[in-house]
This record gives structure tokens, sequence and C-alpha cells, in this order.
């Protein structure tokens, strides 16, 4: 089935395309949802959101990229309005500011850099982070973030170099030569 | 360390950010089917199948448990006073319904719900209106759904004018439910549209203003 017919027996609401469109992109989906939410139950419901709103929302589709790019357009929209609602979500957040007091108080000798840049990547900018996590983790090309994301793609590559800037200093506590 | 090292390092340690376990593909496909199904069905009421039908989570049994009790509670606490007050929601006599529960005790459980409504489907208005509705403010509308349907199912309900204000509410109060914060602005639009097409806020005044004698005599 090519696109253009996925799309027309989407519009006619026949379940076989849309389970095809959901085989076909519920791993990407569901993967960035659980990278940026770090919660089971959060990347579920956002994956779920994500795709029904696809399916009710087909009318919509212009067709100006493809469904694909449209879909992850959806996705992320649902997973930063979503996480912005959740307020349980929060508790997950390391401020950088704990970060460096962890840093400078010395309580670790040898901290574990993977934690302490798992805490730095929570602590990013929504918008960096996403960014952040598709291009640097999930292999998302910037072409690709900024179709999800209705931005250029130059400002993907902008957004991307501030995240691993803010990345850097903040791990330079842990690993002076890596201060900028 | 040079950029391109840190750039490695970030790259290879973020693997293990929150990494993902295997998609759950299978769970999450029966959801959305289900799901694409309860909204098919509020989009045709008549299919909707009253507490009978497939209630989304265990959280609305939940719900559905405190609204009868809310319901029962009122019942009970209405029963002892003036048993034949003229509580008129609709012009219909009171009269016994048929499983014994009195009609009047019915009617102003009925009223006290209906005027809960019309609060929360006025402020509902206002905020649907500027295109954003909090998720404080739709939260009620599950609670208020079971309550409906409960009185809908009430053995009592055999006022034709006061069931088919019920019935709109039911629809409305439905597509609230279901509404996920964060949805288009065209989806509250929709919603608003559809209150204003069945006139649901001016029924509930009119029967408010309709049956306020009544109700105050009975409090």
């Amino acid at each position: 089935m090519d696109e253009t017919e996925l799309v027309a027996r989407l519009r006619a609401g026949e379940p076989e395309a849309q389970r095809t469109l959901y085989d076909a992109h519920v791993d990407k989906v569901y993967r960035l949802a659980h990278r940026m939410t770090g919660d089971d139950e959060l990347a579920r419901d956002f994956t779920q959101d994500a795709f029904i709103r696809v399916f009710e929302k087909i009318d919509q589709f212009r067709g100006d990229a493809s469904i694909g790019t449209w879909l992850y357009a959806v996705a992320t929209r649902v997973i930063l309005n979503g996480m912005r609602k959740v307020k349980r979500f929060r508790r997950r957040e390391v401020a950088l500011d704990d970060v460096g007091v962890m840093a400078s108080s010395g309580r670790r000798a040898d901290p574990d850099l993977k934690t302490k840049l798992h805490g730095a990547i929570d602590a990013l900018p929504e918008k960096y982070r996403m960014v952040f996590v598709m291009h640097d983790i999930e292999g998302y090309t910037h072409e690709e973030i900024a179709g999800a994301l209705g931005v250029q793609p130059g400002t993907s590559k902008a957004q991307l170099s501030r995240a691993r800037a803010r990345l850097r200093q903040s791990l330079a506590a842990f690993a002076p030569e890596w201060a900028v | 360390m040079t950029e391109d090292r840190f750039e490695r390092f970030v790259r290879q340690a973020g693997q293990d950010y929150h990494r993902p376990p295997e998609t759950p593909r299978a769970e999450m496909w029966a959801q959305i089917e289900g799901e694409l199904a309860e909204r098919r069905k509020a989009r045709h009421p008549a299919v909707v199948h009253r507490l009978g039908g497939r209630m989304p989570s265990v959280r609305w049994w939940g719900l559905g448990i405190a609204a009868a009790l809310l319901v029962g509670i009122g019942i009970g606490r209405f029963l002892p006073r003036e048993p034949g007050a003229a509580v008129t929601i609709a012009t219909s006599d009171p009269a016994d319904g048929a499983a014994g529960v009195p009609a009047t005790a019915y009617r102003v459980a009925a009223t006290d719900h209906l005027r809960r409504v019309e609060t929360f489907l006025t402020v509902f208005q206002l905020e649907a209106r500027s295109g954003r509705a909090d998720e404080g403010t739709i939260a009620p509308a599950g609670n208020l759904l079971v309550t409906t349907q409960l009185l809908l199912d009430s053995p009592a309900s055999d006022d034709v004018r006061l069931r088919t204000l019920l019935e709109d509410v039911e629809l409305v109060l439905t597509q609230i439910a279901q509404y996920a914060v964060g949805q288009s602005p065209q989806e509250l639009e929709f919603i608003d549209r559809g209150m204003e097409q069945r006139g649901v806020l001016l029924k509930l005044q009119a029967a408010m203003h309709a049956g306020s004698a009544g109700i105050q005599g009975a409090l």
C-alpha cells in the first residue's frame, strides 16, 4: 500500500489502514515518549493519544509532508503538552542547581558521570531536551526534527548546540576538561 | 576533551537515558481501538449503553460509586422532609416511582444535580470560548456524567421533560469527559456548538427557574 492509498484509506476510517500506520511508526513514537517522560504509563498514554488524534484528525492532513512526519508532529505536541500538564513528572526532573550543589559538596568522590549526564538532560528546557533526545539519542535527522517540531532545520541545529553546551557546562564540575 | 569526544560521550551515555522497554504494541493497540470505539459511541448517543456499557477505566467505577452514594445520600436526606413538597423541575405531578423511590426525592436529587451541571457547563463554556480548557475545569465531567446516567436509569425517571433534559446533558458531558486537555481549540468549539444547538444551558436555566420555588421549599 503506497502512501497515497494509505492516506485515502485512513480518511475512510479503515481499521486496516490505521493498523498499518500504527505498525510502521509505533516504535519510534513510543521510544520518544518514553525517553522524554521516563515513565512507561505516560509513554503509553501519549503514544495512544497521538495515534488517536491522527486517526480522528486525518482530514486535517494536507499532504504537505509525509504522513509519518505529520504523525511525529502530532506526537511531539502531545508529549510536550502532556508533560506540562502532568505534575507527577516534575519530581523526576533534577534542577540544574541541584546538580551544581552535588558537584560542589563533593559528597561523591567518584561521581557517576552517566548519572550526572542523565540528571543534566532532565534539567534541560523541554524543547532543547526534545531536540537532544531526538537527534543524539534516537538518531533523527535535523530535517526530521524540523518537520516534527515545525521549525527550520537551522533552528534544530542551534537548539542541539545549546543543549550540548548546557550539558557540558553541567558536567564540567565532574570533568574539568569539559569546561567551556 | 575535544568537542567530538564530548559528543561521543553524550551519545553513548545517553543511550541509557530513560531507556525504553520493548514497545507494548498489542496492549496499546487494544487501548486505541477501545478509545476509538468509545468516541464513535459518543458521537452516536443512541448506541451508548448506560451503566451496562464498557467504562474506560477502573477510575470511572470509583467515580460511579461515589456518585451513587451522593445520589443516595441526597435522596435519603430529603426523604423525611415534606414528602409532598412541590419540587418542580418539570410540570408533572409528584408520584411514587415504580420501584418505590418517591418522585419528590428523585426530583430534588435531580434538581441538585442539574444545578451543579449548570454551574459546570457555564464555567466550561466560558473557557471553551477562550479556546482553552483546564484539566481542573474538565475533571468533574466524568463524575457528573455518571450521576446523570444513574438518574436516567432510575425507575423514578418517568418525567418525560426531565428525561429529555438529562439525555441532552448526558451527551454534552460525554463529549467533555472524553475531551483530552491539550486538544485543539476546534474540539472545544465543536462541543460548545453542540451545547448551543441543543440549547442545553438555556434549558437548564429554565428548569432551575421553573423549579426554584419548590426547591427552596424543600431545602
